[in-house]
């Protein structure tokens, strides 16, 4: 049952959802409940929605705001997202940073597609399947035609790399040997494979398809995903028209010149070369095969 | 492991559900609490208008409204689709015709001018129930040779017919503040279109209009004494320039189109 009209509190941050068409009969579930109004949003507008929080800390809080805000048609569950092997299948899925869950999961070994020494133990031809769990658990959960949205700031996606890069280079010196210097072929290898995956657009849609979805629209979001003034979808460009968008904060001068250079910079790179793969958040939407 | 009810979760639906594809225009603009998309579904295109709140659903109903007394006797109306979920949602078709940019100026639309100001006395005059659109700028308007669509009535209100000539006072003055780059100064060729436009509009108006005695300072007053009719959720001065413009400016502009 759908929460009554009681406050006036505006989830516009929320607006990218409305790229996927949530319905009154849809039970969502959001993994990592990392933007509040999203999940507020969703909540309002399906019938249920389950949020996967692993950390306890942060799941009492969003309790406390979700009381706040008179939700009552939610299942908030603390575990880890690989943890979740739900038998139900969901309407919609919801994945807000969708990359930090990938470094979760790289830092764990949990990935089949990035650890490379599993792929060589396994010597079948799945060993060239692009799949990551996580992905593969999220779209076991939805049911056929399902929805899913993920929506990851362009800023994250190079820290991500940085990390990776980090934890792969730290995992390969501490425990040093002749035969982990053999192995720094499939290093590079592994960098290579996470920059193209996650990194490109092109490689991202490889991914999503290897997984199930079928469908995929990818949006560029400005001026970033958590707070979107302007969504174009990037099989449209010849049908939008950019104009420079950003959140104003403050009045003083300094602020007016650089929110102006950076209008003008806007309009150069995206308006006249049309260089989206440089905008600062992405969303994709996507459905589940038949 | 987390087990839901399978009752609850599985539910019959159709397969053919499809993602539409949508582009995000606007987001909350002054604080409407409403985000405007443009909708691709097959080989249609029409754009959506959706609430984030029950301000936002407020403010659709009250476009609605505007949609039903601007076109209520065309086919354009049944096209435009109100849906009340939760949030509420409007459909509005794309319609075909000449657009014109938020910053339009005078010079050299002043042809399109005259004829909006006829349109105006012609569409206005005839209703039951005279009412203001509230935010009438160029850019509001769709021009397809005679046939005249206008747009975003989600500041629309009934009122009384002694304010007839707000909307186009309030076009006007946006039309000067853009022409004059923000400095309210005009050259001749301007201020004489502009006495132009005034006598056009208040040709055939009675004695008892509330507006075009002083219509820019009687304007603004309008606008500042019935704001709550505006649904208005931000600073009025952020909104309408009308409304932040000091009243030297305004007794200028009434000199200049009554003299």
């Amino acid at each position: 049952m759908l929460a009554p009209q009681h406050n006036y509190t505006n989830l516009s941050s929320a607006a990218g959802l409305g790229l996927i068409g949530l319905n009154e009969n849809d039970i969502a579930v959001d993994y990592g409940c990392m933007l509040f109004d999203s999940f507020v949003y969703v909540s309002r507008l399906c019938r249920k929605i389950v949020g996967i929080i692993p950390s306890s800390g942060k799941l009492k809080t969003f309790q406390n705001r979700i009381v706040k805000e008179d939700v009552k048609n939610y299942d908030l569950v603390n575990a880890n997202y690989n943890e979740q092997h739900f038998n139900e299948v969901f309407d919609c899925v919801i994945i807000n940073s969708f990359l930090e869950q990938l470094i979760i999961e790289i830092k764990h070994g949990k990935t089949i597609f990035f650890d490379s020494k599993i792929r060589d133990k396994k010597k079948d031809n799945s060993s060239e399947k692009i799949r990551t769990q996580f992905l593969e658990t999220v779209c076991n959960g939805l049911r056929p035609g399902g929805k899913l949205y993920l929506s990851y700031s362009n800023k994250l996606r190079i820290r991500t790399l940085l990390l990776f890069v980090k934890l792969s280079i730290e995992s390969f010196f501490t425990a040093f040997s002749l035969k982990k210097a053999l192995s720094f072929i499939s290093l590079v290898k592994a960098v290579y494979l996470f920059s193209y995956y996650l990194l490109s657009q092109e490689g991202l849609e490889k991914l999503l398809k290897a997984n199930g979805f079928i469908d995929i629209e990818k949006y560029a979001v400005f001026p970033n995903h958590v707070h979107p003034l302007k969504i174009i979808p990037l099989s449209k460009l010849d049908e939008c028209s950019y104009e420079p968008v950003q959140h104003l904060y403050g009045e003083g001068s300094l602020r007016r010149i650089s929110a102006g250079i950076k209008r003008r910079v806007d309009r150069i790179v995206f308006r006249k070369f049309k260089l989206f793969g440089l905008s600062p958040s992405f969303i994709i939407t996507a459905r589940k095969a038949l | 492991m987390v087990s839901l009810p399978r009752s609850l979760l599985q539910l019959e639906k159709p397969y053919d559900i499809t993602i539409m594809l949508c582009e995000l225009i606007t987001n909350n603009t002054h604080n409407n609490n409403i985000a405007l998309y443009k909708c691709y579904n097959a080989n249609k295109v029409f754009y959506r208008k959706a609430a984030f709140s029950h301000w936002g659903n407020k403010v659709i109903e009250n476009e609605k409204k505007g949609y039903e007394w601007f076109y209520n006797d065309s086919e354009t109306l049944i096209e435009t689709r109100l849906k009340k979920g939760y949030f509420y949602e409007l459909d509005i078709p794309q319609f075909k015709g000449r657009k014109f940019q938020s910053e339009s100026i005078i010079s050299g639309n002043e042809e399109t001018i005259e004829m909006l100001i006829d349109f105006y006395k012609d569409r206005w005059s005839a209703k039951d129930v005279f009412a203001i659109h509230g935010d009438l700028a160029l850019c509001n308007f769709i021009i397809d040779k005679m046939n005249i669509k206008l747009v975003d009535w989600e500041h629309f209100h009934c009122s009384d017919k002694e304010f007839f000539g707000y909307d186009i006072i309030n076009m006007l003055f946006i039309l000067i503040y853009h022409e004059s780059k923000r400095t309210f100064s005009l050259n001749k060729r301007n201020r004489d279109f502009l006495r132009k436009c005034y006598i056009q509009l208040i040709e055939g108006v009675g004695n008892s209009n509330k507006i075009l005695e002083k219509p820019f300072q009687n304007s603004k007053d309008y606008l500042l004494k019935f704001k709550y009719r505006f649904l208005i959720n931000t600073n009025i001065n952020k909104k309408f320039v009308l409304s932040d413009s000091p009243l030297s400016v305004l007794e200028h502009f009434d000199s200049i189109v009554t003299k």
